[in-house]
């Protein structure tokens, strides 16, 4: 039975059937434990699951991944979680240096599956340190994955597939998702497969690449411009590491034009990389060169409510940039 | 509450007098072998028979295998780049350390990790990283696991002076003090981090002291002492079984040569090196064994002769072994 729930319901709910079904899982982290998360992502665990698998660390990033790295080699599904993208810096040894490299440094003696959730993005008032995406910091370290759920269904499918993985995963929440986005949710465990991008609207004569809290945005402009006949495709990424090449190009063969919309800066953004996969993939199918709708390359993101606005990516200049690839 | 480790009363259990014969000479076969098995590395590297560097823990090796010499197969061991030898005492066999060394297919990690980078799964040494205090986190994190499990087993890690000044040494230490964790943090203060005096390094006396700010256990030995080593070791590892808590172990100590093969070390005076030669563990402690009638010059000369042999065999298999192909450069990114 499916109903519809928000999306830090379901990522809630994924959390408690897990731990229900799979007595390896725990999770770790700051202030998830007594006071349910900052974000209430994890209220009622710590009720029904006790301190020893729902764990309130010290306010320490590095020890919160290092310790779930060496539960994970003992036979635990460790889920720790970072209260904020922004704060991750002291747990980047860890992460990409200890998480993502522990498998190929031991020729696979030993493996990290480790599921590190981590809240991300702007458009909240959160401030140049509660609003940062840095998705791709970890998606350039081969190794660990870097997943980007846009819907309450992946959310859920995506987190439970995440957990079950034997490679260490940092799956990113955007924080504008939690209660905005809302969606049919099935009631049971279910998975997602986590490489492989979704195509949330067929279309055929441009292709938008866009993941996260962008998607639905994406998703609107897309409607509104099937109102002025222009039919757009739009693939919801999923995945920044690895990156489903397979379905990105052959949307972009299909169509011919490419926008790339994320709400990070643009410089060396997952952009970046995209403009490069279809250069090498699909140039010969190309119209248009690819576009690209992003941040603007400053601090991520300034407080002040006209500072944020300018900053972030929203429907109106999603708009545009249909507009101006469909003209060219 | 910080607790330092009262050495007069742990001596009643452990004291050398209590010790086997066949424990005595045990760890002195160890501490024989490290060493040699270490200088042969260094041989072999400046003969050009392997790629890379070698980071040699010679001087230090009563600390070495004072602390992981007991370990059972279950217990765990997170060496650092300078613990090579900590897979020798945990009875890795000799063949795939030096294997290892030439980064051959018959290395545990198949030539991914550098020579010194050493870890063996199935004797759960973790490999280590370069990164310097890492390994203490995730060793800290096996505790936590193992603890959560009601297994009795611990965990030795090992670390010099300078990753006691890195804030991830303090992490792992406070937090396997919140949760009394089977951990023993073994600090080899060879005062020298690289060419860094340790002066420059931090302003205590004893590095056993930063155990007293994270409330957990911490003791100060002659780690030139094999003895004082173990004995210290011991007790702590019986607590660490018996649920009473992390420790760390400094073990005051010398680095005979430099931070690594490339490094001459001239930042050091010769006389301070000339003095920490002359006290090595292993005369000492030949000295010690002589004297109680459980080493004689014949034997000594039988026992350098066996791990010569074993030596020269394990460099053999190691010169045999096949490079791993080229392109298994791509394999064990993902699972």
């Amino acid at each position: 039975m499916a109903r519809t729930i928000t999306f830090i319901d379901a990522i809630n709910e994924a959390l408690h059937q897990e731990m229900e079904r799979d007595d390896r899982v725990c999770i770790l982290g700051e202030d998830l434990g007594m006071g349910g998360g900052v974000f209430k992502a994890t209220a009622g665990l710590y009720q029904k699951f006790g301190e020893e698998r729902v764990l309130d660390s010290p306010l320490a990033e590095g020890i919160i991944i290092g310790a779930a790295i060496g539960a994970s080699l003992v036979g635990f599904r460790p889920v720790p979680e970072i209260q904020f993208a922004d704060f991750i810096g002291d747990a980047v040894d860890p992460i990409l240096q200890q998480a993502a490299k522990l498998r190929y440094r031991s020729a696979g003696g030993f493996t990290c599956p480790i599921t590190i959730r981590v809240c991300w993005g702007g458009g909240t008032g959160g401030g140049l340190y509660h609003s940062q995406e840095n998705t791709v910091w970890f998606a350039h370290e081969p190794g660990i994955r870097v997943l980007v759920p846009s819907t309450p269904y992946d959310a859920k499918g995506m987190l439970i597939a995440a957990i079950r993985d034997e490679n260490p995963v940092l799956f990113f929440e955007h924080k504008k998702l939690y209660r905005t986005a809302k969606g049919e949710v099935p009631e049971d465990l279910y998975t997602v497969p986590l490489d492989k991008a979704s195509v949330r609207r067929p279309g055929r004569d441009m292709t938008v690449l866009t993941y996260g809290y962008m998607t639905s945005l994406v998703m609107n402009a897309a409607e509104e411009m099937s109102k002025r006949g222009v039919e757009a495709e739009v693939v919801d990424l999923r995945s920044l590491a690895p990156l489903d090449r397979e379905t990105i190009v052959e949307s972009a063969r299909k169509t011919s034009r490419c926008l790339i919309v994320h709400e990070d800066t643009k410089t060396l953004g997952i952009g970046a990389e995209l403009v490069a996969i279809l250069n090498e993939e699909a140039f010969d199918y190309l119209d248009a060169p690819v576009m690209r709708l992003t941040g603007p390359d400053i601090p991520p993101v300034p407080f002040s409510p006209p500072l944020e606005k300018f900053f972030m990516v929203d429907e109106q200049k999603i708009l545009a940039g249909m507009e101006k690839l469909a003209a060219y | 509450m910080a607790t330092k480790v009262n050495r007069a009363t742990a001596v009643g259990e452990t004291s050398a007098s209590r010790l086997s014969p066949e424990l005595l000479l045990g760890l002195y076969r160890m501490m024989v072998k490290c060493r040699m098995c270490d200088e042969k590395a260094r041989i072999l590297f400046r003969q050009g028979k392997y790629a890379g560097n070698f980071y040699s823990n010679v001087g230090q090796e009563a600390g070495e295998v004072g602390a992981a010499y007991s370990l059972r197969d279950d217990d765990w061991v997170a060496p650092s780049h300078r613990d090579w030898t900590s897979n020798i005492i945990k009875r890795a066999p000799l063949k795939y350390c030096f294997a290892q060394l030439y980064g051959k297919a018959d290395s545990p990690d198949r030539g991914k990790s550098t020579p010194a980078h050493m870890g063996y799964p199935e004797l759960h040494v973790i490999t280590p990283a370069s990164t310097i205090a890492a390994q203490l986190m995730i060793g800290t994190g096996v505790a936590w696991g193992l603890r959560r499990q009601g297994k009795d087993s611990v965990v030795v890690s090992f670390c010099g002076d300078g990753a006691t000044s890195i804030g991830w040494f303090h992490e792992a230490l406070n937090f396997a003090g919140v949760h009394q964790l089977p951990m023993i943090y073994v600090v080899q203060n060879n005062l020298w981090a690289e060419s860094v005096p340790l002066r420059l390094q931090t302003a205590l006396k004893n590095l056993s002291d930063r155990a007293k700010g994270h409330g957990i256990a911490g003791v100060s030995v002659d780690g030139n002492d094999i003895l004082d080593v173990y004995e210290a070791a011991t007790a702590a590892i019986a607590r660490a079984r018996n649920g009473e808590g992390p420790t760390v172990l400094e073990c005051k100590t010398y680095r005979w040569y430099g931070h690594s093969e490339i490094d001459p070390a001239k930042y050091r005076m010769k006389e301070e090196v000339e003095e920490w030669k002359r006290k090595d563990p292993i005369p000492r402690f030949e000295k010690y064994l002589a004297e109680h009638k459980l080493l004689d010059d014949e034997q000594k000369k039988q026992v350098r002769d066996e791990i010569t042999r074993e030596i020269d065999e394990a460099v053999e298999f190691a010169e045999k072994s096949p490079y791993p192909a080229p392109e298994e450069a791509l394999e064990h990114v993902w699972a």
